[in-house]
């Protein structure tokens, strides 16, 4: 059986047994920011098996439903029984743009990312001829959107002895041409992205949020069918509390001026409940215990930093108020995180809810001790 | 396409009530919304056939929106059928007969969480497990908790008067609400008195519950609440066969251990699901007890728990096959590990009191297994809500190999429903514990009844003239 051919029974597998499920509901971002059915897990999933048995088609209006899925990943973080759910949607989606019935902003971004690697600037990544023993992923998010952290991030490794190689200076690392059923686009930013991490040399390689690191941890192997990096990958907030907790690192205690919280960013449900305890950890060094949100650790919800900020910009922009909304409501004032895409989509919104937003590798960079 | 000069009339109204972002008329949100967790109406899509479809889907924010909602309703004769979390499995929220589906989940604040009276009162709409998350916050606890939290609404709890995991102590959703806010049938707003137990005229209240939206739509509950327990213990036993692990049951009922859980699976169960879900490999009826509050107190009820389990022969399978069961007891809902089509399959629980409900028992798994053998039909229950007089038997058909034509399953369907429905009430059982009554039951309703069922089809008519709401529920409008 050929891997298309068994991709495409576990697509069909997971919509047939999430078509009538409704145990995922309570966590679906979607779902709870607009209260209709249809735009739920399983509502997403009746959806794609009424195509199939004739009972709907896809046009203008079921085509726009199912891009409204945010694929965060919530569902399946959540399934006891692991349904790769948002890997169906996203393979729907896949059919959807091959005849031609996809929203045209999807194809402006398939010659954005083919032509540049990103969706955000017109130029093209940096070719990568340093070699080195870790690698540091940037990507697209990082590079034009939060750049301190990029910096922060190379500061505090320096701190911890490494000296990393950067790769994917301003590249999407596959992501968002996924979400919207760009496979062939994903496939090709993936390969060239595991091209740049295999000729550095590195034996480890290190990301700087949890979309990165599911991207390179799984999405490459399950989604689009490639093989996998071949080192060890890690999110560099578990490989600084590790160093924390070796007592290899230091950071100098500071009072926060602000009632603060850890906000858990997009795609961290996907890595696991194990990975919540890491950036509280490193925060905590510096400015102590802080507040939790209401939507934190398991019941995290992504704030508006995946494909939705291009295919659904409102339904984009509601997901991150929720997140702002739930710190105001308690009392919140300064949100701290490290992935630099969910700091940006926070940071379009949060004056208004009078909250600052802090990258919180550069408030570890400047709280370090020599 | 020919104009539909009065359902654009309708719409225009509801959407000067709601909004024109809380309406839809789109087909894939009618295709989503005509069906909920029943399986006549899962497995006639899944045969490709289509479902009667609601004609619009509004989203109102508050009790008042609601209100003209229905005064529009009545003006055109038109149907309401509220909705929350679409989770129940009777067909109580289909529109067979089309009309508004007025889903609730747009009111979903939680108003109050009172930490002297221990209560908090909320809008229907919200969702179980969120709610939970927020009492959890406070230390506390709404302790309904059934299968479909994660899906089902605080109304959904309400309105067929659900029953969850641990409601062998702490009741049923129905002995948790204190008040409610009720939108009636006319548009009149009310609320029902402040607390439950009175002796200021009669107890109106309960009229709503088990309704499932005939009478009204609830808007907002106060619940009582509790704090979180200090421990939770459980622990498995085995028993032979399934009248002794009954017997224990009733002793541990009706001694007034107050156990948390009883969950007695039959060997049927116990060789399939206990077997599929846990991994445990038993013969006999495997029963999981629990105990929650105090540790002393909890620790002291176990240990008189496991005492009268071994007066009757159990073997104590420790705890760990307890909590086991405790930490997965929702993974058995889960597709694949739920029961799921093609196959056909359904919950014809009931419940009764001890003195006849081994009878019961045994004469529902004759019925169905001898009257279906030519199906292969499979009878598995479980006993798993306890009363101090009774318990609710919650046993289900399987057959893996269904008729393809959807008619021919409908109609086998209904037979072997029949069967299971005719045995509950000739063995003295009702024709439902917790699932409601919805579409699939209503037939049974008059001979569930009998003598009193002419005052609730007056009450009904009383309330509801027109017959809006939610026709063809319940047994009213059948």
């Amino acid at each position: 059986m050929t891997g298309e051919r068994v991709e495409l029974l576990n697509v069909v597998e997971a919509t047939e047994n999430c078509r009538y499920c409704l145990m995922c509901r309570h966590t679906c971002p979607v779902g709870q920011a607009t209260n209709l059915e249809t735009l739920t897990p399983h509502g997403w999933g009746l959806l794609i098996a009424s195509v199939e048995r004739g009972l709907a088609v896809w046009n203008e209006e079921t085509v726009h439903n199912l891009y409204q899925c945010a694929d965060c990943g919530n569902c399946r973080a959540h399934c006891v029984t692991d349904q790769p759910l948002p890997d169906a949607i996203a393979a729907a989606r896949a059919t959807i743009v091959s005849q031609n019935l996809a929203p045209a902003i999807v194809y402006d971004l398939d010659n954005r990312l083919r032509q540049w690697g990103n969706p955000f600037v017109a130029e093209s990544p940096a070719p990568v001829t340093d070699t080195g023993d870790v690698a540091l992923f940037v990507g697209d998010d990082a590079h034009y959107l939060w750049p301190g952290a990029v910096a922060a991030a190379v500061q505090l490794l320096a701190a911890a002895g490494i000296n990393p190689v950067l790769i994917g200076v301003g590249r999407n690392n596959g992501y968002l041409a996924s979400s919207v059923g760009l496979k062939e686009t994903a496939i090709m930013l993936a390969q060239t992205n595991m091209a740049e991490l295999k000729a550095t040399g590195a034996q480890r390689l290190l990301v700087l949020s949890p979309g990165d690191y599911d991207a390179f941890h799984r999405l490459y192997a399950e989604r689009l069918g490639l093989a996998g990096p071949d080192v060890p990958v890690m999110e560099l907030v578990t490989f600084l509390a590790e160093r924390l907790r070796a007592g290899q690192l230091a950071f100098q205690a500071s009072e926060s001026p602000l009632p603060f919280a850890y906000l858990d960013p997009t795609h961290a449900g996907r890595v696991g409940n194990e990975r919540h305890a890491y950036p509280r950890e490193l925060l905590g060094a510096v400015y102590g215990r802080g507040r939790e949100l209401f939507l934190r650790a398991d019941r995290s919800l992504p704030c508006g930093s995946t494909a939705l900020q291009f295919t659904s910009p409102q339904l984009s922009q509601q997901l991150t108020q929720t997140r702002l909304h739930d710190a105001y409501h308690n009392g919140i004032q300064s949100l701290i995180t490290e992935d630099p895409g969910t700091l940006h989509q926070l940071s379009l919104y949060a004056a208004a809810y009078g909250i600052q937003v802090q990258g919180l590798y550069e408030l570890l960079a400047a709280q370090l001790v020599s | 396409m020919r104009p539909n000069f009065q359902a654009e009339m309708i719409r225009s109204e509801l959407e000067d009530v709601v909004g024109p972002d809380y309406i839809t008329t789109r087909e894939s949100d009618r295709l989503v919304y005509s069906t909920d967790w029943s399986w006549m109406a899962q497995m006639w899509l899944d045969r490709g056939q289509p479902l009667p479809l609601a004609d619009y889907i509004v989203h109102p924010a508050k009790p008042t929106e609601i209100a003209e909602i229905i005064k529009i309703a009545n003006n055109y004769h038109i149907p309401v059928i509220p909705w929350g979390g679409g989770s129940g499995t009777q067909g109580g929220t289909l529109p067979i007969y089309g009309g508004i589906i007025l889903d609730t989940k747009r009111m979903h604040r939680i108003l109050e969480i009172n930490e002297t009276a221990l209560t908090v009162t909320a809008q229907a709409g919200i969702n179980g497990t969120q709610l939970e998350w927020a009492l959890n916050d406070k230390g506390l606890t709404l302790p309904h908790y059934p299968a479909s939290a994660n899906c089902a609404t605080l109304g959904g709890y309400l309105a067929p008067r659900g029953s969850g995991t641990i409601s062998t102590k702490y009741g049923k959703a129905e002995d948790m609400v204190l008040s409610m806010e009720i939108v009636l049938p006319n548009g009149e707003i009310i609320r029902t008195p402040s607390v439950p137990n009175h002796a200021s005229g009669p107890d109106y209240a309960r009229l709503f519950l088990g309704s499932e939206g005939t009478l009204g739509v609830i808007t907002e509950a106060t619940m009582q609440v509790d704090y979180l327990p200090e421990v939770r213990l459980f622990r498995a036993v085995l028993f032979e066969d399934v009248a002794a692990a009954l017997e224990a049951g009733r002793r541990l009922m009706t001694r007034r251990l107050n156990p948390t859980v009883i969950r007695l699976y039959d060997p049927n169960s116990t060789a399939s699901l206990v077997k599929h879900v846990l991994g445990y490999e038993l013969e006999g009826a495997y029963m999981v007890i629990g105990f929650d509050g105090d540790k002393d107190l909890a620790m002291l009820q176990d240990e008189k728990g496991m005492a009268i389990c071994a007066e009757l022969g159990a073997k104590d399978l420790g705890r760990e096959p307890g909590e086991k069961w405790w930490d997965h007891r929702y993974d058995f809902y889960y597709p694949p590990k739920s029961l799921k089509l093609p196959w056909m399959y359904g919950t014809v629980e009931t419940v009764t009191t001890f003195d006849k409900l081994h009878g019961l028992y045994c004469a529902k798994k004759k019925a169905i297994e001898e009257s279906y053998a030519q199906w292969q039909v499979r009878y598995i229950g479980h006993f798993s809500h306890w009363f101090h007089w009774g318990a609710s038997l919650y046993d289900r058909f399987i057959i893996e190999e269904p008729p393809q034509d959807p008619q021919e399953a409908l109609r086998l369907h209904n037979r072997v429903w029949s069967t299971a429905v005719s045995t509950s009430l000739a063995n003295g059982g009702m024709i439902n514990e917790h699932h409601g009554v919805g579409l699939k039951l209503g037939r049974y309703m008059r001979q569930q009844y009998g003598s009193a069922w002419p005052l609730l089809e007056t009450i009904k008519k009383a309330i509801d003239p027109n017959g809006i709401m939610n026709p063809g529920k319940v047994g009213f409008g059948i």
